[in-house]
């Protein structure tokens, strides 16, 4: 990539890239030097001035232009006069640097004594202390005693709330800058800023609510000294009292709320979890956290957990035990015989999902089981078993050279881990091809911007492949050895070239030219695909063919990615919660199963019914009917759902921080957690425990006794995951790797680093072959003028979010959301309500004006408290013709 | 002879015990009538724990924990609170809500007042803390807060303490 270059740090010779800056240099062989406002995941501003070094070059003879040698042959080093900031000066050759010469050593004593006189010296209180650079940094490097008047120190306005969630403290804050260009460069949200100049600096934000960002959070991890704290941490605020960091046991765990499985520290204080911090993992969350997964954990302590098994009598619920639960379940079971089926949410963990399936199949003998609790909340694909991104696939380090193609989603309320990482990719150089109908948050960096109709995706998808293939742009060597049906293909494609599908998708034939040539081009590619993009086969397929053609499958930073919503979707589709196949994506040999959806019609004809970690009714209320008329409901939870109150029996579950586990991610990563706090009650029992006493008491002789042993059956029986045993998912990674990607310190704890493992696809099989198929798309364009369209969000009505109090104010209420245009037209204003009618059904929303819609789009997230867009939908894509009536 | 001999060293020593019996019998005694008499204690004594306050009676405890990160037997409890404006407990943004010492536990090594920022915990002189429940072996914040100067406690002069002995010297030396 670019040349090395050679120089010596304290005398220790390193070769680094040219370009490099001295503290990277630096850090490479283990020599620390102090910074503030320098940060590796960020830009470099040398604010702060605590990183200074002296900083020498080879002298050159101006005359002849060589270097001026010493009588020993060894050229003469010139120091320059002042010391230089570490963090902002790049390498050259032959430079030699002393990170703790005594003039350095000097000014980082000055620096530091200047930065306290106008530092509160609060430390006692401060959340901060303890893991906090500047009390650390103080600690080595300051005088000890200043020489300035401790009451003449400057005062500024202590505890400012920005929003809901950080506390600002202006006397701590050192104006390093790091929130700021977090904010700008990694989140983009240009919420915060700094006002005034010298001593009157400080951050403001001016947003409505303030520091309106799902990512606000990280600042409070990255900020140096006490300025930006949590409220859900601080003492007190959240009506708890305080705890120091140090009182903390922190426990490695992975976030229920994030499909990519972000990793976390639990850190708990007598037996409740008092603050979630990241854990470092540089191939899915990098060192952020979303602020929902952040502030989210409050449901463990929620007082409304269900605490024993329930039995309805007379439309009552009465406290039953173990015993009796387990006892009636089994008869009832075994009485409903092949009329029964299973809803298992896709948050469970894979041990449960396994035994849930394996209960279903092996003991009650039915192929009744699914994980999609409506059809159209989850991507039905194969595409991740052939095609799923490469083994080591790393978004976060995607650059120049390389594509991603994001089809119909908008990441920042559906992945928004994944938004960071893929905004992070095109900072630093990487393609991105943003294909939507509307506008969404990666269109402020997307490189190319495509703008379809509402269900023209796949045309769409089939122009880009048809001029790949017209312009010979296909990857040949790819295609020759591993292909078949390219003719075939090519001959179909022909009624679908850009001029010829430009129309229905209403992007021109140039533009979607050109971005099938940058996607082709790209030497690595990834696509992702959402819901947006619709859901049926000939999308599936088109997506597989545009992936096979560009040769852009099975190895590393390849691939394609469904955008599925929930924290463990995927691992509920490999392990065969699904009707139609069994774990490792094999086809059931006998008869397929039920879906959810066809469980959920009024006329199932089922007796029996058993939902674990699902509330069907809370997401889709036309489902309660269903669930009504069905004679003997069972519903395991953590909550008293609207779905459990039509139980006939209740048994109550362990939530995540009570018990181990392992949850695959989009990227088909595994990863464990671990148990950190005991349950509210003894007799809330781990999903998998429960699987399997219902299974004893219907005969079944199954031994597992530990979320372990379970696994240890998967990696036996499932041969996808038969590198996944907890032995091998907690393995912390190499020493090396550690060294080279791990540099991030800041915090009290170590915890342990595991990367997970990923399973390979088929394409990762050099000898695999694949076969091109084409599927004529059926046009289900919706016939309307305006499209609802009904994406999820990050902050929507489920049960969980809801226990957070701090969070209340940015769950999302259900609205209509129009453009002005849209509004004006039919002469609403902000505040009215209106009446939307599709074809399924009619709701009253409350309208809301954004200006960035397109005029024929009215936006309804779906997930939202009582479910109102599911009654409008039909079940197969998230959007359709409405009409709107004031 | 062994007889005669160990009759004879017997007496002596008899002799010379009953000796030192007497001579102590003849001199003022070491013990006192506790608890009617007061014991004197050294002044740097390390007894009970008291949290103490500011003239203005605010608390000078702020709630910090960092006795309790120096305790070594890890028995200081303390949860933290966040001061009204109005009406402070103590200085600043922060004060203790809950506060407690497991007497049982304490070494009396005075660690937590070494921690102290702010003075607000010292060791006094009490030594005197058997309870008939070990629950009540858990001193509250409010009975910690309580002045506390038992007549059972009499605290030596510093004076005196530098004169008779010197500092650092033992009594018998
Ligand atoms: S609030 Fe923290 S991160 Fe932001 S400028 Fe101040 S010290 Fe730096
Ligand atoms: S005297 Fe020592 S053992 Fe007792 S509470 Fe203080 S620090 Fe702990
Ligand atoms: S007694 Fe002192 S060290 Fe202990 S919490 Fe109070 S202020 Fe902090
Ligand atoms: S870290 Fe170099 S100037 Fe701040």
């Amino acid at each position: 990539m670019s040349d090395l270059v050679t120089l010596k740090i304290d005398g220790i010779e390193v070769s680094v890239p040219a370009g490099t800056m001295i503290i990277e240099a630096a850090n490479k062989i283990g020599r620390e030097i102090p910074v503030f406002c320098y940060h590796s995941k960020l830009s470099t501003v040398g604010v702060c001035r605590v990183c200074l070094v002296k900083v020498g070059t080879p002298g050159f003879d101006r005359a002849t232009r060589q270097p001026i040698l010493d009588v020993a042959g060894n050229p003469v080093i010139r120091f320059f006069p002042k010391p230089m900031p570490a963090c902002s000066t790049p390498v050259s050759a032959g430079m030699e640097v002393i990170t703790e010469s005594k003039e350095s050593l000097a000014d980082r004593q000055a620096i530091l004594e200047f930065l306290l006189t106008s530092h509160p010296l609060d430390c006692p209180v401060c959340d901060k202390g303890g893991e906090c650079p500047l009390q650390d940094l103080t600690y080595a490097h300051g005088r000890g005693e200043s020489r300035f008047e401790y009451q003449r120190k400057h005062t500024s306005p202590k505890k400012i709330p920005l929003g809901d969630l950080i506390v600002l403290d202006t006397e701590r804050c050192i104006i390093c800058t790091r929130c700021i260009r977090f904010q700008d460069e990694i989140a983009g949200d240009h919420v915060l800023a700094i006002e005034n100049r010298g001593r009157d600096a400080k951050v403001v934000s001016y947003t409505e609510p303030k520091f309106d960002s799902k990512y606000s959070g990280n600042t409070t991890d990255i900020c140096p000294v006490g300025a930006l704290t949590s409220r859900d941490f601080r003492f007190k605020d959240m009506n708890k009292p305080g705890v120091r960091i140090w009182e903390l046991t922190n426990v490695p765990s992975i976030s229920n709320y994030c499909n990519m499985g972000s990793n976390l520290v639990l850190g708990t204080h007598v037996g409740e979890i008092r603050r979630v911090m990241p854990r470092q993992n540089e191939l899915v969350n990098e060192i952020w956290l979303t602020n929902k997964t952040r502030f989210g954990h409050h449901f463990h302590s929620s007082s409304h957990r269900l605490t024993a098994p329930l039995i309805k009598e007379n439309g009552k619920f009465k406290q039953a035990t173990w015993e009796d639960a387990l006892s009636l379940i089994a008869t009832k079971f075994h009485e409903a015989g092949e009329h029964i089926g299973g809803i298992a949410g896709p948050h469970l963990s894979n041990e449960d999902l396994y035994l849930f399936q394996k209960l279903f199949r092996e003991v009650l003998n039915s192929n009744n089981i699914d994980h999609r609790i409506c059809l159209n909340s989850a991507i039905d694909d194969d595409l991740a078993y052939e095609i799923g991104v490469g083994i080591g696939t790393d978004i976060g380090q995607l650059a120049e050279n390389s594509a991603i193609f994001l089809l119909g989603s908008d990441l920042d309320e559906e992945a928004s881990m994944l938004y960071l990482r893929v905004r992070g990719a095109v900072r630093r150089g990487c393609h991105l091809i943003n294909a939507n109908g509307r506008y969404t948050k990666l269109d402020t960096v997307a490189n190319t911007k495509l703008r379809y109709n509402y269900g023209s995706a796949v045309h769409l998808v089939l122009g880009m492949t048809a001029t790949i293939l017209d312009e010979g742009l296909e990857d040949k060597n790819f295609v020759y050895a591993r292909l078949e049906g390219i003719d075939k293909l090519k001959t179909k494609l022909q009624a679908y070239t850009p001029e010829k599908v430009a129309d229905i998708t209403g992007i021109d034939a140039d533009i979607i030219r050109q971005a099938a040539r940058d996607f082709a081009k790209a030497e690595n590619g990834i696509i992702l695909y959402g819901a947006e993009a619709g859901n049926d086969t000939a999308l599936h397929a088109s997506i597989r063919n545009l992936a096979l053609i560009t040769g852009h499958v099975g190895k590393k930073d390849n691939g394609v990615t469904a955008i599925l919503p929930h924290c463990n979707s995927r691992g509920a589709a490999d392990l065969g919660v699904i009707p139609h196949r069994l774990p490792g994506y094999h086809p059931v040999a006998d008869e397929i199963g039920m879906s959810a959806k066809e469980m959920l019609q009024p006329n199932h004809g089922l007796q029996a019914m058993y939902i674990v970690a699902a509330d069907i009714v809370g997401e889709v209320v036309t489902c309660k009917s269903a669930i009504e008329t069905t004679d003997f409901v069972v519903v395991q939870d953590l909550f008293m759902t609207e779905t459990a109150k039509l139980a006939d029996v209740v048994l109550p579950a362990k939530a995540i921080a009570e018990r181990d586990g392992s949850y695959t991610n989009l990227e088909r990563r595994v990863q464990v957690y671990d148990p950190a706090i005991l349950s509210p009650t003894p007799t809330c029992w781990a999903d998998w425990h429960i699987i399997t006493a219902i299974a004893g008491r219907l005969g079944a002789e199954w031994t597992h006794a530990s979320a372990d042993g379970v696994m240890q059956e998967i990696t036996e029986q499932v041969s996808l995951y038969k590198h996944m045993s907890f032995e091998n998912l907690t393995k912390p990674i190499s020493l090396e790797r550690k060294r080279q990607h791990y540099i991030y310190s800041g915090m009290s704890f170590t915890a342990d680093v595991r990367e997970g493992v990923q399973w390979a696809t088929r394409a990762e099989n050099q000898a695999s072959f694949f076969e091109l198929k084409f599927i004529e798309p059926e046009n289900d364009m919706p016939q309307s003028d305006i499209i609802l369209v009904a994406p999820r969000v990050a902050y929507d009505g489920g049960m969980l979010i809801s226990q957070a109090e701090i969070l209340a104010n940015l769950i999302q209420q259900p609205k209509a959301t129009l453009s002005p245009s849209v509004a004006q037209r039919l002469s609403l204003s902000k505040g009215d309500t209106v009446q939307l009618t599709s074809s399924v059904g009619s709701v009253a929303l409350p309208i809301a004006i954004d200006g960035k819609l397109p005029d024929n789009v009215v936006l309804t997230p779906r997930n939202l408290a009582g479910s109102v867009a599911e009654q409008l939908l039909d079940g197969h894509n998230i959007f359709i013709g409405v009409k709107i009536v004031h | 002879m062994t007889l005669v001999k160990e009759f004879v060293d017997g007496t002596v020593e008899i002799g010379r015990a009953m000796g030192i019996t007497l001579k102590y019998f003849l001199r003022k005694p070491v013990t006192n009538q506790f608890p009617d008499e007061p014991v004197e204690v050294y002044p740097r004594f390390r007894g009970r724990h008291v949290l103490n306050r500011y003239e203005n009676g605010l608390e000078k405890c702020i709630g910090c924990s960092l006795c309790a990160a120096a305790c070594p037997t890890g028995c200081i409890f303390v949860e933290a609170g966040e001061n009204d404006e109005e009406n402070p407990v103590s200085l600043g943004e922060r004060y203790a809500v809950r506060y407690e010492i497991n007497m049982l536990r304490c070494i009396f090594c005075g660690y937590c007042e070494e921690a102290c920022p702010t003075n607000a915990i010292t060791l006094e002189h009490d030594f005197a803390l058997s309870e008939y429940d070990r629950w009540d072996a858990i001193y509250t914040k409010e009975r910690l807060l309580k002045p506390h100067a038992p007549d059972h406690i009499k605290v030596r002069s510093d004076e005196v303490f530098v004169e008779r002995y010197g500092w650092g010297n033992t009594k018998d030396s």
